[in-house]
């Protein structure tokens, strides 16, 4: 069976749910907003000039879980899969054309905030704010990162089976977790998933990692939840 | 054709065995009641057809192959399992076009189908402001989607008013008589044998009748007529000398057993007897199969492993 049909099923799927459309917008304006508010906000040294620019990515990562949990649960409910997989029998291939229609609406909207962002928070913050060079690697760094955090959700939805389980484990451990251990303590926070793709949003960074191992570190995690997750799907009954 | 060929098929949740060591044939071109109580093990035979539940040993096949190895599945088999399966906040042609999309069925054909199962008028509405009923004919009109020469049916009628029930009657024999291979549970006897050509009964995952509805009639019912008349003395003169086994009631109707209503009638018309009402007693076919599937209802009450 080929993958681009199944694609395509999977995309009109996504766009026609109004909830998912709503949370694609939510990434934009969470982030955009936060940030500026950061940004007018933020004191003119002592602060990093890039992350005060991109300060709202830490909601609108909450945004993009959303997205990447509600698309994969909405399968979970009243034996859609069943439907689903009895139109599409090979697993793997819907699981992937499944994270495909996650990533690509993501990681466009994903760059878009990271344009939009860079824009606000160069404007609120004039002389302060981050270079073109760092503002750009932020906004590729911001969609990226978005992206992955979308998958990440998507694939632990897959093995939990359950949108309102996957937000309940994700969204406490992004706000409590790794907001407040990840700023006591430096080393094994560093590499949590939020905390490690996030580094490419800052304009210096004293960790291990690096912008780009910072998110290919998450890319890891990304990479373990999917994995598990179309394991999950390929193995149990439907 | 397509047959569907279900051969030594076993299915275990944990120690509980829902499908036990199920062997039959689903023909093409009539329609097979498949039949059970609740949790006989109906529904999940079907999803083990579809490939979506693992067998724990068997096969299940349609044409010789197995699910997982058809190509655009819903052209060759389409199946109503649950009528939840639409997403509420999703239209109902939006639902069927994404499941059109995944098998390259055309668009055009979502609206044929849309009118077809009596939905057109409320395809741009959303699932969630849908009767049981209209969720019901969305459902079929996503197993007939893909016009398949195999349909799975899982209590189609459920939900489904009067006029609903009569159109999904007629349609399941005109599936039929197209040639199509028709299988459709249903918990209900009297219902099923409305439509059926043939009947598979389960009870507790084990095959009890896999039989032809008229065989099914002639050898577990046992036909019971009641007779009105104006001349209850005649009447019971004429039935002794043909030998009927029959009895007179209280209120001087008489009921008479393994006697089929055709002979009755034309034999009282024949002897001048006026027939104020002759009907047959409807409840027995409905009595056979519980008679049938009772035997095995039983071991719900022990417990099944030690």
């Amino acid at each position: 069976m080929p993958f681009a049909p199944v694609l395509h099923a999977e995309w009109i799927k996504i766009r026609t749910l109004r909830s998912l459309v709503g949370s694609l917008a939510a990434i934009l304006v969470a982030t955009s907003a936060f940030s500026a508010l950061a940004a007018a906000d933020a004191d003119a040294d002592g602060t990093d000039p890039l992350f005060s620019a991109f300060f709202g990515v830490s909601f609108g990562q909450i945004a993009a879980i959303a997205f990447g949990t509600t698309a994969l649960s909405s399968e979970f409910r009243g034996g859609a899969l069943r439907l689903t997989l009895a139109a599409v029998p090979d697993r793997r291939r819907w699981f992937a054309a499944k994270a495909t229609a996650i990533a690509l609406p993501v990681l466009a909207v994903g760059l878009l905030t990271g344009v939009v962002t860079l824009l606000v928070g160069k404007a609120v913050l004039g002389a302060s704010g981050p270079s073109w060079a760092e503002g750009l690697r932020g906004a590729v760094g911001c969609g990226l990162h978005l992206t992955l955090m979308a998958l990440f959700a998507a694939g632990l939805a897959a093995v939990l089976r359950s949108g309102v389980a996957t937000l309940s484990v994700l969204i406490p451990f992004l706000l409590i977790v790794s907001f407040v251990i990840g700023d006591l303590s430096g080393g094994v926070a560093d590499f949590l998933p939020d905390r490690a793709g996030q580094v490419a949003l800052h304009s210096t960074w004293d960790g291990a990692l690096g912008p780009w191992s910072g998110l290919a570190v998450t890319a890891l995690w990304t990479a373990a939840a999917l994995s598990a997750g179309a394991w999950s799907i390929h193995r149990r009954d439907a | 054709m397509t047959s569907i060929d279900i051969r030594d098929l076993t299915k275990e949740y944990g120690t509980r065995r829902a499908v036990d060591h199920l062997t039959f044939s689903v023909r093409p071109g009539r329609v097979t009641g498949f039949l059970g109580p609740n949790g006989a093990g109906k529904s999940t035979t079907m999803r083990l057809v579809l490939g979506l539940d693992r067998p724990t040993s068997g096969t299940a096949t349609l044409g010789g192959q197995v699910y997982a190895e058809l190509r655009e599945p819903l052209r060759r088999v389409g199946a109503l399992l649950d009528a939840r399966a639409a997403h509420g906040s999703r239209t109902a042609h939006d639902h069927l076009r994404a499941l059109a999309a995944s098998n390259r069925i055309p668009v055009r054909r979502v609206d044929g189908i849309l009118e077809e199962t009596g939905l057109a008028a409320v395809a741009r509405r959303r699932v969630n402001t849908y009767s049981l009923g209209m969720r019901q004919r969305l459902g079929i009109a996503a197993a007939l989607l893909g016009d398949p020469e195999v349909i799975l049916l899982d209590e189609p009628a459920n939900g489904l008013d009067p006029e609903g029930i009569v159109w999904i009657r007629t349609l399941l024999r005109r599936l039929a008589a197209e040639g199509r291979t028709v299988l459709v549970s249903s918990h209900l006897m009297n219902e099923t044998a409305a439509f059926a050509d043939h009947l598979v009964i389960l009870g507790r995952g084990r095959l009890l009748a896999d039989t032809p509805v008229q065989d099914f009639i002639h050898a577990r019912v046992r036909p019971q007529v009641r007779i009105r008349t104006t001349d209850a003395a005649a009447l019971g003169d004429l039935l002794a000398r043909h030998g009927h086994d029959a009895s007179r009631d209280e209120d001087g109707t008489w009921t008479v057993r393994h006697a089929p209503a055709d002979d009755l009638g034309r034999l009282m018309s024949e002897a001048g007897v006026p027939v104020l009402e002759l009907a047959v007693q409807e409840a027995t076919l409905e009595q056979a199969y519980l008679d049938l599937t009772a035997a095995e209802a039983e071991f719900t009450a022990q417990p099944q492993e030690a």
